[in-house]
Order: C-alpha cells, then sequence, then structure tokens
C-alpha cells in the first residue's frame, strides 16, 4: 500500500470514528466558543447589516448612539440579569463604601483603545469629567472622580446605594479615549468620534446614511478570536418593509432590531415568512414589558378596582396574535428570568366577567381617552384591541392617536386616561428604567404609589442581593395589588440573516467571556463567499 | 419692466416678512413655555424653575416678542437660523448637509416630470377620446391615486428583490442607479395631475377662435398646436409647474423615506418629530422664501411668454 492510500484510508476511518462517537453522545452542551481557526478566505470582507436609526457617531444631545456604545466603547462593569450580578469588565474589581457613594474601581490591566494607546484611570476620570458636563445622566450620578494610580480610579457620586454601580453598566456610561475631544482630553472639548476599547472601531460615517467599522485588533486579541471580516458596513434603512426587501435583494446580510429595543425593528408578522424562506432567525426576549399605563391620578382610574377591571380584561394571548405569536403574553412584570419574577409568584389573570363585575360595582358609565403614538403603528393595533377589550366590560375607549410631538404634549399635561407605555429596557437597563418609571418624581413615571415608591427606594439603595431580591418581590405584589400598570407582552430582540451568514444565537448575545448582552454583537459573523 | 420689477419686488417683500413670522412664531405657538421645553430637550431633564427663569434671561424670551422676532430675523437673513437643539450643530450645516441630495432628486424627478406631462400631456389634449388620450388619462389617474410609498415598496420588489437590477435605498454617493427607484417613485405622482393640468389647458386653448381661424388659413396642425395653442396655454402651466419648487426644500417626505434618502422632507420629519425647532423654522421660513422668489421669476418670465404682456411700459 502506497503511503499516500494509507494516509487517506486513516483519515476516512478516522472520520468515521468521530462521526460514530459524535452520534452516540448524549445531549452534552458544547461550551460555545468563538471560532479562532476561520480564514479570512473563507468569508467576503464586508458583512453588511441593515439598521432602523441612524446611530450618531459625532455627537449631538447625549453623545454617540447606542450602537456604537455597545460596540466601539465599553464599560467598567457588565450585568448579569439571570443571577443579578455585576461582573467585571474594563474594572478587575470594585470597593463600595459609604454605602455606594463612593466605588474604587480596580482597573483590568494590558487593554487597549483602538488607536493602541493604553486604557488607564485617565481615560475613566476623562469619560467621567466628559459625562457630568454632557450628559444629564452623569450631571445627575457624578460628583467627582480622583486617580489613585494608573490602575485604580475612585468615583465619588451624589448619593449613595447600589444605583450607582448599576448605572455603571449603563450604555450612557460606556468608556471612551480621551482622544474622542479635540482639544485632546479636554471634557470641554468638541467631540470628533468615539475612540473605544471595544470590537470595532470607527473607518467613515455618513450622517442618515452609514457608518463603517473594522475590528479592532486589540480587543480580538485580547479575546483570543479572529474577526471573519475585514469591514462592518452599517446601513441606515429608515423603513421597516424597505430593510427586509434589502435583505431579500441581498443588499445587506442581516437586519437588526435597534438595540434600545421598542422601535425600529423587523416587522413581526414577517419573521415566520421570513424563517420559511431560509432566513435565519436570532431572537432574544429581553425584560421590556410593553403595558396600559393609567392616568392613576384623576378619575376613573385613580380608583383600584377600575384598573383592576382594566387588568382583568384584557386577553394576552390576544394581544401576542397582533404580532403572530413572536412576542411573548406578559403574565407576570418581567419576563421570568428577571430578579424575583420566579419567587414573587404573581401572576396577572384574563378574567372579563370579574372585570365586568368591577365597573358595575363601580358605576362607571363614560367614556375613557386613550393616547397612542402614531410613530408606534404596531401600538395603534393594540390599542384597538384594548379598545374593544374594554367595550366588553363596558368602558368605552376614545382612541386618539396622535403625532409624536402632540402624544409627548397630551402626556406631559396629564390629558387622558390610559396610554401604552414599556418598562425595563435591555438588560443592562433594568434598574435605571425601575428608577425612570417607578420611583417618585420622576418625569417619565409608570405609576408610584406611597408603597411602590418606598419600595423602588429600597431596591435601588440595597447592594445585598438577597434583600434586594426581597424587596423586589414585594414590589411586583405591591404593583400586582395596586394594578398600577397593566403587563401586555415582552418584547424581543431579533437579527434576521441571510443563509450565506455564519453566525450563532449564543455569540451574538454574549460577549466572548460569556456575559450575557441584551443587544446583539456581531464580533463573530461572517458572511460565506 | 425696470419699474414692474422694482414694484414686484417691493410687493414681494411684506410676505416674505409674513412667511418669516409665521416661521418664527411655530416655537411660540406651541404649547407650552419655549424656554421649559429648549431646557427639556437638551438636558433630557425636567428643569427646575430657576433654571427656567435664568434660560429665559440668557435667550432673551423675556423680552417683548417683536425684538425676538427682529433679532431672529436679522440672524436669519444672514443665514443664521441658530443651533439645532438636538444636534448641536449650527442649523445651516445640517440643512447644507442635505441639501446636495434634495435638489439631486428633486430637479431630476422635475426635469423628467416635465418633459413627460408636456409630451403625454400634448398628445392627450391632441388625440382627445382617442386610445393615447385613454392611455394618458388612466396613467395621470393611476398616478394621483397611487401612493408614493406604495409605489416606492412596489418597485423595490420588482427591481431589488426579484430583478436584483437596482438598489433598494441609500443615496450611493452619486451613484445614479440609486436615484433612479426614487426618482420613477416620484415623477409618477409628481407628473400625473401635470399631465391633466397640460391637457386641459390645451384643449381648452384648442377650443379657441384664433384656432379655428388658423386652420381656416390652411395651416398645418403641428404649428397650430405648438405655435398658437401650446404658447397661449404656457402662462397656467408654468405657473402650475413653479408652484412645485417649495418641493427642493420639503422634498417627497415619504419617497426619502421608503428610499433612506438622506435629503431634506426626512430631515423636517426627523425634527419635528424631535421638536428641532431652530430647524423646522429654517426650513419652513426657506421654503416659503424659495416659493415667493420663484414666483416672482415666473411673474416676470410671463412677459417673454406672453408678447401681450408689457407691464404698463
Amino acid at each position: 500500500m502506497l503511503r499516500r492510500d494509507f494516509l487517506k484510508y486513516v483519515a476516512i476511518g478516522s472520520a468515521a470514528l468521530m462521526l460514530g462517537c459524535s452520534a452516540k453522545t448524549p445531549n452534552v452542551t458544547p461550551t460555545p466558543t468563538p471560532t479562532t481557526t476561520s480564514t479570512l478566505s473563507q468569508y467576503k470582507s464586508t458583512f453588511v447589516l441593515g439598521y432602523g436609526k441612524d446611530h450618531k457617531l459625532n455627537g449631538g444631545k447625549w453623545g454617540i448612539g447606542f450602537f456604537p456604545k455597545i460596540h466601539v466603547l465599553e464599560r467598567l462593569v457588565e450585568y448579569d440579569l439571570k443571577n443579578d450580578t455585576y461582573l467585571p469588565c474594563l474594572a478587575k474589581k470594585w470597593e463600595v463604601e459609604q454605602n455606594g457613594k463612593v466605588i474604587t474601581f480596580e482597573l483590568a490591566k494590558g487593554v487597549k483603545f483602538s488607536d493602541g494607546s493604553d486604557f488607564d484611570a485617565n481615560a475613566v476620570k476623562f469619560t467621567v469629567d466628559w459625562l457630568k458636563l454632557n450628559h444629564p445622566l452623569g450631571s445627575e450620578t457624578f460628583d467627582s472622580v480622583e486617580i489613585i494610580d494608573p490602575n485604580t480610579v475612585t468615583i465619588h457620586y451624589k448619593d449613595d446605594g447600589f444605583f450607582n454601580l448599576a448605572k455603571m453598566a449603563e450604555f450612557h456610561m460606556s468608556i471612551m479615549s480621551p482622544k474622542s475631544v479635540e482639544p485632546e482630553g479636554n471634557p470641554k472639548g468638541k467631540f470628533v468620534l468615539p475612540v473605544g476599547t471595544g470590537q470595532f472601531k470607527v473607518a467613515d460615517y455618513k450622517e442618515s446614511q452609514y457608518a463603517i467599522y473594522e475590528p479592532n485588533p486589540y480587543w480580538y486579541e485580547r479575546f483570543r478570536i479572529k474577526p471573519k471580516f475585514k469591514r462592518f458596513v452599517v446601513n441606515f434603512i429608515f423603513d421597516d418593509d424597505t430593510r427586509v426587501m434589502a435583505l431579500e435583494s441581498g443588499q445587506v446580510n442581516a437586519i437588526s432590531d435597534y438595540v434600545h429595543g421598542g422601535s425600529a425593528y423587523t416587522p413581526r408578522n414577517l419573521i415566520p415568512q421570513l424563517e420559511k424562506m431560509g432566513y435565519e432567525v436570532f431572537k432574544r426576549v429581553i425584560p421590556l414589558t410593553w403595558i396600559i399605563a393609567f392616568n392613576y391620578e384623576r378619575e376613573p382610574f385613580n380608583d383600584v378596582r377600575m384598573r383592576e377591571a382594566v387588568d382583568l380584561a384584557i386577553d394576552r394571548n390576544e394581544v401576542v396574535k397582533i404580532f403572530d405569536n413572536q412576542v411573548l403574553p406578559a403574565r407576570t412584570l418581567f419576563i421570568e428570568s428577571a430578579p424575583g419574577i420566579k419567587e414573587a409568584g404573581v401572576v396577572y389573570e384574563c378574567d372579563p366577567e370579574k372585570a365586568k363585575e368591577l365597573v358595575d360595582e363601580v358605576g362607571f358609565k363614560g367614556t375613557v381617552e386613550m393616547i397612542v403614538d402614531k410613530a408606534q403603528s404596531d401600538q395603534i393595533l393594540v390599542a384597538q384591541l384594548i379598545q374593544q377589550k374594554l367595550k366588553g366590560i363596558g368602558i368605552n375607549v376614545k382612541l386618539d392617536v396622535l403625532e409624536s410631538g402632540a402624544y409627548k404634549q397630551r402626556r406631559d399635561s396629564g390629558k387622558y386616561d390610559l396610554r401604552m407605555y414599556y418598562i425595563g429596557g435591555t438588560d443592562r437597563r433594568f434598574y435605571l428604567r425601575m428608577y425612570w418609571r417607578f420611583y417618585p418624581g420622576c418625569k417619565w413615571c409608570a405609576y408610584v404609589s406611597d408603597k411602590t415608591g418606598e419600595l423602588c427606594k429600597k431596591i435601588l439603595k440595597e447592594f445585598d442581593e438577597k434583600k434586594r431580591k426581597e424587596y423586589l418581590i414585594e414590589f411586583y405584589k405591591a404593583i400586582h395589588e395596586e394594578h398600577g400598570v397593566v403587563p401586555l407582552y415582552f418584547d424581543i430582540m431579533t437579527v434576521v440573516a441571510s443563509k450565506n451568514v455564519v453566525a450563532d444565537g449564543y455569540h451574538l448575545f454574549h460577549y466572548p467571556n460569556g456575559i450575557p448582552f441584551g443587544e446583539p454583537l456581531f464580533y463573530d459573523v461572517g458572511v460565506r463567499t | 419692466m425696470k419699474r414692474y420689477i422694482a414694484k414686484r419686488t417691493l410687493q414681494a417683500i411684506p410676505t416674505l416678512l409674513g412667511v418669516s413670522f409665521l416661521s418664527f412664531i411655530l416655537l411660540h405657538l406651541f404649547p407650552g413655555d419655549p424656554a421649559e421645553m429648549i431646557l427639556t430637550i437638551i438636558s433630557g431633564s425636567e428643569p427646575s424653575y430657576a433654571e427656567i427663569q435664568r434660560f429665559r434671561r440668557q435667550m432673551g424670551f423675556d423680552k417683548p416678542l417683536i425684538v425676538q422676532y427682529l433679532h431672529w430675523l436679522s440672524n436669519a437673513v444672514r443665514g443664521n437660523f441658530g443651533t439645532s437643539w438636538t444636534e448641536g450643530k449650527p442649523v445651516m450645516d445640517l440643512i447644507m448637509q442635505r441639501f446636495p441630495a434634495s435638489a439631486e432628486l428633486f430637479f431630476t424627478t422635475f426635469a423628467i416630470s416635465l418633459v413627460f406631462a408636456a409630451v403625454l400631456g400634448i398628445l392627450s389634449a391632441i388625440y382627445k377620446d382617442r386610445a393615447i388620450d385613454h392611455f394618458c388619462r388612466i396613467f395621470s389617474l393611476l398616478g394621483i391615486s397611487i401612493p408614493s410609498f406604495w409605489l416606492g415598496l412596489v418597485l423595490i420588489w420588482i427591481f431589488s428583490v426579484k430583478l436584483h437590477l437596482l438598489p433598494a435605498f441609500g443615496y450611493g454617493n452619486g451613484d445614479l442607479k440609486h436615484l433612479i427607484l426614487p426618482v420613477v417613485t416620484w415623477s409618477f405622482s409628481f407628473m400625473a395631475i401635470k399631465t391633466r393640468f397640460v391637457r386641459s389647458c390645451l384643449l381648452e386653448a384648442l377650443s379657441q377662435d384664433y384656432i379655428v381661424t388658423a386652420r381656416a388659413k390652411g395651416l398645418r396642425e403641428r404649428i397650430i398646436v405648438l405655435r398658437h395653442a401650446l404658447r397661449n396655454a404656457l402662462i397656467p402651466i408654468v405657473t402650475y409647474f413653479s408652484l412645485s419648487i417649495h418641493h427642493l426644500i420639503i422634498g417627497s417626505i415619504m419617497v426619502e423615506v421608503v428610499f433612506s434618502w438622506p435629503g431634506l422632507g426626512s430631515l423636517l420629519v426627523e425634527s419635528v418629530f424631535k421638536r428641532d425647532f431652530p430647524v423646522v423654522q429654517a426650513l419652513v421660513f426657506l421654503s416659503g422664501a424659495l416659493f415667493i422668489v420663484v414666483n416672482l421669476i415666473v411673474d416676470l418670465l410671463y412677459a417673454v411668454i406672453d408678447p401681450r404682456i408689457r407691464y404698463g411700459d
């Protein structure tokens, strides 16, 4: 036998053996690791994504958009919703003093910005100072920042509490290089382009048209993986249908929902069709719950019985049918993996008979006004369903579908009875939205009572995970007892990819070190040649 | 003629001032305190009473409205419309960034529509109640009835998804391929009503006594239509076409949204949604001013089109 034949048989035999072994392996979940053996020749040099919003890269009111905050920058800490813990990212560890009024972060060593400069305490100080001057969340959060040594920084917050740590995982608290502004390092300077330690660096940006990113070699080296493209083009395609057709035409390789959640998403009704057509759909349920919010300070919804009646009248299974069952019915305040939800055991039921009895008991006979934002076309359909369901229990609803500006005006002036709203967000926003929606005195509140307000305060103060969970459970129960809001459905985050896109659901929603992300990530995506 | 030009120019000034005042007053007509509204948008949070008072003084909102207007106007005539509340950039920079795309889309659509509307309208009038007239009328009716966004999506489906011939979206940095679908979509509705207008104007002219005389003289039909009837029908046609000029600033919002075309129409929509009043004020003012200027030019063109008009010289 020739040596070549021998090697051929050995190779065939080994392959057969491996196949046989793998077939027998009983349901072992392999530890997902990004592909490290791939070569660029297998993949196209460019990956093109269709995205529904222009994620600003050159400043603006709140700095840059959410997309570059996730893909270009990193944060000191990251949040794991399932375990309700904060995990190291740019900070290796941290020490909390004065119940969170002071937090000292020990920074990871050897991390570089995409321009090759070192990440250090100076960059953290610059970011905190910049946020204090330029960002509402920064100005209300930070008091001062001091550099202890090149790898240690102490942040003094305006208030104490666990919320300070929670905020550090928030989009807006992403760390950027002092070179992001001109003159370099001046927090009052002009914002030029974000320079970060994250997956990508900005190569080009045309407002309202596209952004082009390139892999940040230092980030890929840090996680020991190889990028599968040289350029990552994000095309801004504002119309939902056009975005889907751009995917079908092959002009883009994938389309993704707005990373913030809740808007500019792939129409849910098209997802089953796209799946049938062979497109791969990656979904992740996020703790963003669409709700009915009441004007609970005026009649008739200042009466808890009326709020309960609305709650009981809604069949959530019918609500999700509007979205072709792609979203999940919200029978709890947040998704199951949110902290304390399972333990609270609070379930929102549908019982129209009981709802009718409650309305009769109150003796309500009038009409209520529900305002809907025209820009959220899906919400108009949901509002129409709500109108129909409430009519069934004796509440007439007058729907006012308003242009966004007029909607905000009506909302802010309090001239409405019902409105559609959302609580929660992507994972990292869980506690921030708890603050924005349920904390007493907040502009964007969904519901506040003495009891829920107090509990919200306690939740955001408490560092101890166990105690915090207890408060959360109490909070969920109180919101349910008071029928403060009516949860309708849980939103999802989707990425729809063409057949030639190499991607997996794990890496699209996890950082290479295993930290779960609510927002889709594209560092391990490739397009087959 | 010179006196007429001077008179018309002077007449345009009060209209221009009216437009500028309406643009300026937009901010004050919107419910709520402008100072509070601006601060809320800029800071993203609810400002305190003291902050509002301080900001009111700083912005000059405590001064009489007429003083504020004159200050705004003096800046506006120098091209300074202030800074965008949401972008933090000069409004004029934002407008100039989007203007090339808007101009490209508008002038191409305008030129194509002009040619097609004129040709179809003339053919329709000449061959009244014959097959070609029926075709033109059905074409116009479809153009008027079909919404631009729907037509745009159908064209994307045919030419991008099915035939892979043209891009589905985007400006493409001057690549003409990107211009085709938005122009076709917009032109379809743009030319439809104009085709009908050319037809009706020409039909009216063709029914005049001087046309009967021309025919009795034995002139050729081509000369009768083009030299006698069309020239007399031109005044309403030119006026009507000129009224479209405001689209240069306002754009076709639906077409820009469907094709992700980075023009001024989409800027206007975004600014309205974000309540970015300086941008809205500037676009409304510029659109109105352009409209007035073009009307003035058209008025002066009448003398060229119709030699009988001599404006009292």
